[in-house]
């Protein structure tokens, strides 16, 4: 049977943020077909659809780093119906510390998926400090120079079906030194902070779940 | 007070280390994860602005967050899926968000959030059989970084679908001794 089609999944509940802004870029290039993870209901299609692709990409958020858990149920769904056979599969990753390796279990669980499924698994992209773009082009990230370039190279590897390794978007970031560190938690701290009181909230109070119980 | 939070949808792991427990605290709260109607986080940044440390959404979350906010010790008993938890206890996790400190720490030169008050000490058991050694660290490895981002004190253990009684009371004599 003929397997064309690239499948582009996001797994974000929001439909502009980063997870689906990375996809529409690589979509330009490829073609093929966006889905959004439905957060709800029956997954049977969306798994019928990744059984008739050629190729998949998910894309997602990262949550307490790794992947969202409807990610993960759509993983398990996809696992215990089976019927794969060396669909090729690629993953994003994109969260809002600047690290990799706070983001990057979601990509070795694809790799365990795919493995463990007979899909054959073909690299994935860390996107750290990703977050704060909320849907704003790549061309808007602090590690622009090196990153746009890194994901175009990504998606040349999604276009080919060629192998893409953990070294090209580790290469293309880097942990902030340790005064820019310091500078930018202070920075991002006063913003929240301020943000809080806009709602009349203290920082340091107890949990409202806490207080509540009180 | 100790609150485990277990996905028994594959066996009933949860209530073995819950019983084991109970043997030496007093005060265990088990709470069944595939059993509740919780819905995905939608992140709508409410718990970190508007609603501060407050979820919106309404379901038996509620419930359960008052128990994680108070607790000494966060047990979650997850069968080892793909390297990581099970989309039930993964639900829990990430609705977690709402107890975090929304503010930036810095620990071992790297930015952490934290968890709002003392924080709780943070443990995670893997249930699998026959796990390659790959996914075995890979379950360990999600288990540090959230310690590290959480800026919590815990341990993971990994235990065969057997339960080996020893096994669970060893990890029981951890959990409630520290």
């Amino acid at each position: 049977m003929n397997k064309p089609e690239i499948l582009l999944i996001c797994a974000s509940p929001r439909r502009n943020g980063t997870s689906a802004m990375l996809l529409e870029r690589i979509h330009a290039v490829t073609g093929g077909e966006v889905v959004f993870l439905p957060q709800n209901g029956n997954l049977n299609e969306l798994v019928l659809n990744m059984q008739q692709a050629s190729t998949i990409v998910l894309s997602g958020p990262c949550y307490i780093n790794t992947y969202p858990a409807r990610m993960i149920e759509l993983l398990e769904k996809a696992s215990s119906t089976g019927g794969f056979s060396g669909q090729k599969l690629y993953g994003i990753i994109n969260g809002g510390m600047p690290y990799t390796h706070t983001h990057r279990h979601g990509l070795t669980c694809l790799q365990l998926f795919a493995e463990q499924n007979h899909l054959s698994w073909r690299g994935g992209f860390v996107l750290g400090g990703g977050a704060v773009l909320n849907g704003k082009p790549l061309e808007r990230h602090m590690s622009r120079k090196k990153i746009v370039p890194a994901f175009d190279q990504f998606i040349r590897h999604i276009q080919e079906g060629t192998h893409s390794p953990d070294s090209l978007y580790e290469k293309a970031q880097s942990s902030p030194p340790k005064i820019i560190t310091r500078m930018i938690a202070k920075i991002l701290s006063a913003k929240v902070e301020k943000n809080l009181r806009r709602y009349d909230h203290d920082p340091k109070a107890p949990n409202w779940y806490v207080r509540e119980q009180e | 007070m100790i609150v485990i939070i277990s996905d028994n949808s594959k066996g009933k792991w949860g209530a073995e280390l819950a019983e084991a427990i109970s043997r030496r605290e007093t005060k265990v709260v088990h709470v069944e994860a595939d059993k509740l109607n919780i819905k995905p986080c939608t992140a709508c940044s409410s718990c970190s602005g508007k609603t501060y440390g407050r979820c919106v959404i309404p379901d038996d979350m509620q419930q359960v967050l008052p128990k994680i906010a108070g607790c000494r010790s966060l047990v979650l008993v997850s069968p080892v899926v793909f390297g990581g938890v099970s989309h039930h206890i993964k639900k829990v996790m990430d609705r977690m968000s709402t107890l975090g400190d929304p503010r930036y720490h810095i620990s071992g030169g790297e930015m952490v959030k934290g968890m709002s008050g003392k924080g709780m000490d943070y443990y995670m058991v893997g249930i699998g059989d026959t796990l390659s050694e790959r996914e075995r660290s890979t379950f360990l490895f999600l288990h540090e970084e959230n310690r590290h981002i959480m800026n919590v004190k815990g341990r993971a253990f990994i235990l065969d679908n057997k339960m080996n009684k020893v096994a669970i009371d060893e990890i029981a004599r951890e959990i409630a001794h520290e």
